[in-house]
């Protein structure tokens, strides 16, 4: 493209603001609204996301080993127990740790000589699993092996937890989905607009010579200007808002887990900007295609 | 420099518009294509500037076949052919002087050569005086002439024209007929498709009569020849 084009592609692309002023104002408002709650909506899946895995770590397997084995046979147990696929750790309690703990736990000096040097605690590994919803199936297997006397992992807590986490980040994906496409739709149809009021001057640039990609340039930039003005925007809205949101629910709900990584909170952001641009040319070009076909 | 070659075209919804066009136009003709309405006229000049594609036959421009032609490259031919309208296709938000140049710019040309070829323009068509006016504060045949100055500050080779005076009066009407007149004068070869029974006995040149999509006349310094 020659060096003239260009600088009458800029010319058009600011004259054509100017003039469509209400117009390009309502593009921007669109693509703010729509990317503020897209950005809301990536970070309530973020965030549904987070406490998911929260919840979903505090799952662990208890094994308790039958009582006359020897410490040989415990240490033996625990390497089988590790060699297992889908586990991340296991931890040895000795029967004489979880006396202690007991008797601290009921506050009691004397509990371990009233019970006159024998302890009814036998040895206990700690279990935790890489994948949650694999907690059964690796519960099982360890069942299974030999000297194991016993398996908790909570069942009940389990079988509710699991579905919950599951469906907390379908519904975070299906929102985000949801309103990606509502952006999409909203601003193809403001630009819509913009194509529609000026097809005359489309159809005459075609009637004397104007190619294509000259055509499309001044509203592919236009409409990744106006794109970008309302990415930004949103960028601050969402930027600050969620700010203030995570600062005031960690102070109140502190049982709530919330995300305050920067990092993520930036990609989350930077995002935002880029779908802006991305919704912006990809709607100008969308709503071209029908009058370039002359 | 034009030639039809067994030229068909029936549009999708099943109008027959052309059949079996074969016709050859030379460089620096004027020529009339004249008829009913609905004969035929209008897809003619349509295929000429590429418009439309023959369902059969060939078309070809300047040796260029326009069938085969990649619709990249039409932008190239259509920078070699003037077009006026009966309704003269201005822009409203731009002024006389932007609306010719607007052709010029949007083919990459650069702005003083812009200027010159536009103010050139203007003068040609007589209208240098109002090129800062907006097209509705002009009259009819004012616009027109405008349209024909946008048509041709391309210089291109070909120029044609469906019905340009169609919309208005018999004096306003023979102004643009002498403005394409010059025009033609000066080399460009001009098809023209019109009703206007005056100007073609008057102007006694080539004309080619159509109805119901085929040639039935096709004579130099011929008339209207039909009784409306």
């Amino acid at each position: 493209m020659s060096i003239n084009s260009l600088k009458y592609i800029l010319q058009v692309v600011l004259k054509s603001i100017r003039r469509n002023f209400w117009l390009s104002l309502a593009s921007v408002l669109t693509v703010l609204v729509s990317l503020v709650i897209l950005g809301a909506s990536a970070f309530f899946l973020v965030n549904a996301n987070n406490m998911a895995k929260d919840f979903e770590s505090q799952l662990q397997i208890a094994v308790f080993t039958q009582d006359k084995l020897s410490q040989a046979e415990v240490q033996s147990l625990q390497k089988q127990v590790e060699e297992l696929s889908g586990i991340t750790s296991v931890t040895l309690v000795p029967k004489e740790q979880a006396l202690r703990d007991f008797s601290q736990s009921m506050g009691s000096n004397t509990l371990v000589s009233d019970l006159g040097g024998t302890n009814p605690f036998p040895d206990k590994f700690t279990v935790q699993v890489s994948d949650p919803q694999q907690v059964q199936a690796v519960a099982d297997q360890i069942q299974a092996l030999k000297g194991v006397e016993k398996v908790r992992y909570g069942q009940e807590i389990v079988d509710k937890l699991l579905p919950f986490t599951r469906w907390l980040r379908w519904v975070g994906i299906g929102i985000v989905l949801a309103f990606a496409l509502a952006s999409l739709v909203l601003i193809s149809l403001n630009i819509k607009m913009n194509v529609f009021s000026r097809r005359r001057e489309i159809q005459i640039m075609k009637l004397v010579g104007a190619s294509n990609s000259f055509i499309r340039w001044p509203f592919l930039i236009e409409g990744m200007f106006l794109g970008l003005i309302g990415g930004v925007l949103a960028t601050f809205v969402v930027g600050f808002g969620y700010q203030w949101l995570a600062g005031y629910v960690s102070s109140t709900l502190t049982f709530m887990p919330v995300v305050q990584d920067s990092h993520l909170i930036g990609q989350v952001l930077i995002s935002l900007l880029l779908v802006g641009m991305a919704i912006g040319a990809m709607g100008s070009v969308i709503s071209l295609r029908k009058y370039l076909k002359v | 420099m034009i030639q039809f070659t067994n030229v068909s075209k029936i549009y999708p919804n099943g109008a027959r518009a052309l059949v079996d066009i074969n016709l050859k136009i030379e460089s620096g003709e004027f020529v009339f294509l004249v008829g009913p309405s609905g004969a035929g006229k209008s897809t003619i000049i349509r295929l000429l500037y590429r418009e439309e594609t023959p369902t059969r036959g060939q078309v070809v421009i300047n040796g260029k076949n326009l069938l085969r032609m990649k619709d990249r490259d039409v932008p190239h031919l259509r920078r070699n052919i003037g077009v006026v309208f009966q309704d003269f296709r201005l822009l409203p938000s731009k002024t006389v002087l932007e609306n010719i140049s607007f052709a010029l710019e949007v083919i990459g040309v650069a702005k003083k050569e812009v200027r010159e070829r536009t103010r050139a323009a203007l003068d040609l068509v007589g209208l240098a005086s109002k090129e800062k006016v907006f097209p509705n504060e002009l009259s009819g045949g004012e616009q027109q002439r405008i349209s024909v100055a946008r048509a041709i500050v391309n210089n291109p080779a070909l120029l044609v024209a469906d019905e340009p005076t169609g919309n208005l009066d018999p004096d306003t009407a023979w102004e643009i007929m002498d403005l394409l007149y010059n025009i033609n004068k000066r080399g460009t070869t001009v098809v023209m498709a019109t009703h206007a029974r005056n100007i073609v006995d008057q102007m006694q040149k080539r004309v080619i009569a159509i109805e119901s999509g085929k040639i039935t006349r096709d004579e130099q310094k011929g008339g209207y020849g039909y009784v409306d």
